[in-house]
C-alpha cells in the first residue's frame, strides 16, 4: 500500500521539487549582482512603503548579506510554496479514495482503517522530508554560486528545520480535513484556504501592532525568519504550539476515520 | 455451521431509512440469495457486514467473528464484488490485480486462469475498460484469493448473457469447493436459477427467508385474461391472491389449483390469456398481503 501511494504521488513530488529547487537556484544566483548594487537596492527599499518592508521582515533582516537575503527571499518561497504542497498532498491522500470510490476496494482488503491512515501519513512524511532535502541541497548549490559571501549555516539549518515543522503543521491539519471530507475538492480548498489566510494574517500581524495577536493564530509567524536568524534559535513556545497542533490533528484524524461511516 | 449470522441488525441514517431489525443466517456452502428492489437495504446490509458503516444496533458475525471488532480478520477470507466497480483509473488491470493480491497470499496461476476464463485483457488500462469489463476485473479481484465467503452485490449488471453464464459456472465451481456465496440481486430469475435459499427484503425490513423450492412450490402465477365483449367472470376461486379488473381485462395473482382455473376459463369466451411467472413486484405483493 505504501508503494502504491508513493508511486501515485511521486510525479507531483518531482514537479514540486523541480519548481521549488529551480526558484531557489534562480533567486540565489542573482544574489552577487544584487549585493553589488546594494546601494541602489537600499535606496529602492527605502522608497517602498514601510508596511511592505515590515510584512516581509526586511526591517529586521539585512537583505544585503547572504543570510538575510536567504531569510527574506528564499525562505518565503520554501515556507509558502512548501506549505501549499504539503497541504494539498495531505488533503487529497485520504479523501481521494472516497472521492474516486476506490475506498470500497481498499476497505474490503484485510487492513484496518488505522493501517490505511498510517501508510498514507507515512507517504506524506517522506514526501515533505524529500522536498525539504531537495531545497536544502539546492540552497547549498546556490551558496556555491554566491562564493565570497558568507552565510550562517546554523541559521540555514534552523530555518530548514522550522520549514519542516511548518509543513508538517499544515499537512497534519489538511490530513485531518482529508479524513473528515468525502470530496477532495472540499478538502483541498479548505486546506489551501487555510495556508493563504494564515499567511496573510502573519503579514498583517507584522505590519500592525494592533493585529499582533494574530501571530498566535498563524503558523507562518511561528517560524518567522527574522528572530531565527538574529537569535539563532526557534522560539520554544512556537515549537511547542506546532507540535501540539500536529499531534491533535493526527490523533483526531485516526479517531474520526475509525468511526466514520464510509458510503460511496 | 453458520458462516454468516445476522442478529437484529439495524442501521439508521440521518435522513434515509437504512435497515431495521434484520435477522438471518447463511450456512456453510450454500448460495444465499438476497433479493429486493433498489433502495430496499441490500447494499446497506452488505456494507454493514463489511464494516464500511457501523450498525446502529444489533450485531452480526462472519465465521463466528464479530463484524466490527474482527473486521480485518474476517476480510482475509471474504471476496467482495461491489455493485458498481470503481478502481484506480491510472492503473492497468494487471497492476490492480497484483495490488489486490499483495494483501493476501495468491498464486499467479490463479490470476491467469480467472482472467482467461472471463476473457479479460489484463494489459489494458482500467480507464479504457467498458462497464462490463470493469465488472470482470471486479470478479477476478473478488475470487483471486480463494475466499471462503463471497459477497456479491448485484454482480451481473453489465455482463452479457454469455459472460453471465461463465460467471455462474465459476460460482457453482466455487460452491463445489465449499465456498459460501451471498448473492444480492433485484432480478428474481437469476436468484431462482442459482440460489438455494433466498431472503426477501423490502423497505429495510426482511420479509421472508425461504428455500427456492418453497418459493416455486407456492406456484404463484401471474394470470391475465382478456374476455370477449359481453363476457363477465368473477373468478371466485380459492387461491386468488390479488385481482384487478379493468374493462374486459382481468389481471390476477393465482396460487390455487391450475385445473380449477382452466375449468373456469373453459366456460368463457376469451380473446387472449397469459399465465406467466410472477414479477418480483408480484412476489412482494404476495408477501405483503399475507
Amino acid at each position: 500500500m505504501f508503494k502504491r501511494e508513493w508511486k501515485r504521488n511521486a510525479k507531483s513530488l518531482v514537479i514540486w521539487s523541480a519548481v521549488l529547487g529551480g526558484l531557489i537556484l534562480l533567486t540565489l544566483s542573482i544574489f552577487p549582482q544584487f549585493a553589488e548594487q546594494q546601494k541602489e537596492v537600499t535606496k529602492l527599499l527605502q522608497s517602498l512603503p514601510p508596511a511592505m518592508i515590515k510584512a516581509f521582515g526586511m526591517d529586521q533582516l539585512s537583505i544585503g548579506d547572504l543570510t538575510g537575503y536567504y531569510g527574506v527571499r528564499v525562505y518565503t518561497m520554501t515556507t509558502l510554496l512548501g506549505s501549499v504542497y504539503a497541504a494539498t498532498l495531505a488533503a487529497n491522500i485520504v479523501a481521494k479514495e472516497e472521492n474516486d470510490k476506490t475506498i470500497e476496494f481498499l476497505l474490503a482488503k484485510p487492513v484496518t482503517r488505522s493501517e490505511i491512515l498510517t501508510k498514507k501519513w507515512l507517504v506524506v512524511t517522506v514526501n515533505i522530508l524529500i522536498l525539504n532535502a531537495v531545497s536544502l541541497l539546492v540552497s547549498f548549490i546556490g551558496f556555491q554560486m554566491a562564493k565570497g559571501y558568507d552565510v550562517s549555516l546554523k541559521a540555514v539549518y534552523l530555518l530548514t528545520m522550522a520549514t519542516v515543522f511548518l509543513h508538517f503543521t499544515f499537512a497534519a491539519v489538511a490530513f485531518l480535513l482529508s479524513t473528515m471530507m468525502r470530496k477532495t475538492r472540499n478538502a483541498s480548498s479548505f486546506a489551501l484556504g487555510l495556508v493563504f489566510v494564515t499567511y496573510f494574517m502573519s503579514m498583517m500581524s507584522s505590519i500592525s501592532d494592533d493585529l499582533s495577536f494574530l501571530k498566535y493564530v498563524s503558523p507562518f509567524k511561528y517560524v518567522d525568519a527574522a528572530p531565527i536568524i538574529n537569535e539563532l534559535q526557534i522560539d520554544l513556545l512556537y515549537m511547542f504550539l506546532m507540535i501540539v497542533i500536529i499531534s491533535v490533528s493526527i490523533v483526531s484524524a485516526y479517531v474520526i476515520y475509525q468511526k466514520k461511516d464510509i458510503v460511496v | 455451521m453458520n458462516i454468516v449470522h445476522v442478529n437484529e441488525l439495524t442501521k439508521m441514517y440521518k435522513n434515509n431509512r437504512g435497515i431495521e431489525q434484520v435477522t438471518f443466517s447463511i450456512e456453510e456452502g450454500e448460495i444465499f440469495g438476497f433479493i429486493g428492489p433498489n433502495g430496499a437495504g441490500k447494499s446497506t446490509t452488505i456494507r454493514t457486514l463489511l464494516n464500511f458503516i457501523y450498525p446502529t444496533s444489533g450485531s452480526a458475525t462472519i465465521f463466528g467473528k464479530d463484524i466490527v471488532k474482527d473486521a480485518k480478520e474476517i476480510r482475509k477470507h471474504v471476496g467482495y464484488l461491489p455493485s458498481e466497480v470503481h478502481y484506480y483509473d491510472d492503473m492497468k488491470v494487471i497492476e490492480l490485480l497484483m495490488y489486490s493480491a499483495s494483501f493476501y497470499k495468491v498464486s499467479d496461476r490463479r490470476l491467469k486462469q480467472l482472467a482467461e476464463r472471463l476473457d479479460l485483457d489484463i494489459h489494458k488500462k482500467i480507464e479504457d475498460l467498458s462497464f462490463g469489463n470493469r465488472k470482470k476485473v471486479g470478479i477476478v479481484q473478488a475470487l483471486l484469493h480463494e475466499p471462503k465467503l463471497l459477497i456479491l452485490d448485484e454482480p451481473t449488471g453489465g455482463l452479457d448473457p454469455l459472460m453471465q453464464h461463465t460467471f455462474f459456472e465459476l460460482l457453482l465451481e466455487e460452491r463445489e469447493k465449499g465456498v459460501t456465496i451471498f448473492f444480492s440481486s433485484h432480478i428474481l430469475s437469476e436468484v431462482q436459477k442459482l440460489c438455494d435459499r433466498v431472503a426477501i427484503i423490502k423497505e429495510g425490513k426482511l420479509i421472508q427467508v425461504e428455500t427456492i423450492e418453497h418459493l416455486t412450490k407456492n406456484q404463484l402465477k401471474h394470470v391475465t385474461v382478456v374476455l370477449e365483449e359481453g363476457q363477465h367472470a368473477t373468478f371466485d376461486l380459492e387461491g386468488v391472491v390479488k385481482k384487478e379488473v379493468s374493462g374486459n381485462e382481468v389481471m390476477m395473482l393465482y396460487r390455487g389449483d391450475m385445473n380449477e382455473l382452466i375449468a373456469q376459463l373453459h366456460n368463457l369466451r376469451i380473446k387472449d390469456v397469459s399465465i406467466s411467472e410472477p414479477s418480483l413486484e408480484d412476489v412482494f405483493m404476495h408477501y405483503y398481503e399475507k
